[in-house]
């Protein structure tokens, strides 16, 4: 889907530089992106270390098995007909503490792996089972507790005070939530089978 | 106001002390551990350089070339009416779609707009409670035998946007 993506923005952007004259700007712009993205990169280098690190402690430190403690009431409502003592609990909990800190791209291979537990919970079935659309509303809805990448980018930008949308953030992500674990739990009612 | 300045000075600090103590307790090598896992983040985010550079390149031609102010300003009233600023409405609609391209888009408008203006808080809001969606989605249920998603794609893109319409109005109280 990028490739298409990609090429219509740049197609779009060099015809509408001719039309609108701004060649130059254009030309200056693309050089000045470059530096822009490793700069970008670099930054979020150091934070990706940083909560990858953390997480790698809280897992060891077995912080996140007390989380999925702590939250097995929520997850049997939320995800119902996982057996208590299958390995489905920790993969969800470890997936949703990558989320917790903010890890991206590096909770992916824990959400996937909580997937694939569940799947197995469903029988390896080809339609997804209620606690999979489930899980995977609650990973889309992305409750950060830190929001590392947005932090770094603002303060790239000259934020004077990055962490202040945190309060913010937080808020939207849980309205973001309940909604959409109401939307979850009110279609799984509905049809939406494709065969 | 000045408990919210208490929680966003206060939360990034807390979680770390947290972390790191209850693994200490426990006995954990925990620098060791640090290391290790601080390594797997270096390689993620390396990896993501190159689509980086591809996206920012392409949105800035977008922005230099004058067509994302042309195309806002003419979708813009009809959004400006149910009060959502014309200025978020590039992260807006690409946000479920594209990581790295909304990532893109976002550090390029920000540094616009400004990151501690009203609507460079609103788009850092967007960012920071939303997922991209339809790739999150894609990519779970693509590692599993399941084929039919039932309605996992609808209740995402719903709560989605909740939780970004609901960013444009939180950010104007808190």
């Amino acid at each position: 889907m990028l490739n298409t993506i990609w090429i219509v923005m740049i197609l779009a952007g060099v015809i509408t530089g001719i039309l609108t004259g701004r060649m130059g700007e254009v030309s200056d712009a693309v050089l000045e992106s470059c530096v822009n993205s490793v700069n970008l990169v670099i930054a979020m280098l150091g934070s990706m270390c940083l909560w990858s690190g953390m997480m790698k402690v809280a897992q060891k430190g077995g912080l996140v098995n007390n989380l999925a403690k702590l939250l097995k009431g929520i997850f049997r409502f939320l995800f119902p007909g996982i057996p208590k003592d299958h390995s489905a609990n920790g993969a969800i909990a470890m997936s949703i503490s990558a989320d917790l800190l903010g890890l991206g791209n590096a909770a992916t291979p824990l959400g996937i792996m909580a997937m694939k537990e569940l799947s197995d919970v469903n029988k390896n079935s080809t339609v997804a089972s209620n606690a999979m659309v489930m899980f995977g509303v609650v990973n889309a809805a992305c409750i950060q507790l830190i929001p590392s990448t947005v932090l770094i980018i603002r303060q790239q930008a000259g934020s004077t005070e990055p962490s202040s949308v945190i309060p913010c953030i937080w808020v939207a992500s849980l309205i973001s939530l309940v909604s959409g674990i109401a939307a979850a739990k009110l279609l799984e009612k509905f049809n939406f089978s494709k065969g | 106001m000045i408990l919210m300045n208490f929680i966003s000075d206060f939360s990034i600090p807390g979680v770390i002390l947290i972390i790191v103590l209850v693994a200490y307790i426990k006995g954990i090598p925990v620098f060791d551990a640090f290391i290790e896992g601080a390594g797997e983040g270096a390689k993620t985010a390396l990896n993501i350089l190159p689509t980086m550079v591809g996206i920012i390149a392409a949105v800035s031609v977008l922005n230099a070339s004058g067509l994302i102010d042309i195309l806002t300003d003419l979708i813009s009233k009809p959004f400006e009416l149910i009060g959502i600023p014309p200025e978020t409405l590039p992260v807006l609609l690409i946000r479920p779609f594209s990581g790295s391209a909304s990532l893109g888009m976002f550090s390029e408008q920000i540094r616009i707009y400004g990151a501690d203006t009203y609507i460079g808080r609103v788009l850092s809001t967007i960012m920071g409670s939303s997922e991209t969606v339809i790739y999150t989605l894609a990519v779970y249920f693509g590692a599993t035998s399941a084929k039919d998603t039932r309605h996992a794609v609808a209740a995402s893109l719903i709560s989605s946007y909740m939780g970004m319409f609901a960013a444009i109005y939180i950010c104007k109280v808190l």
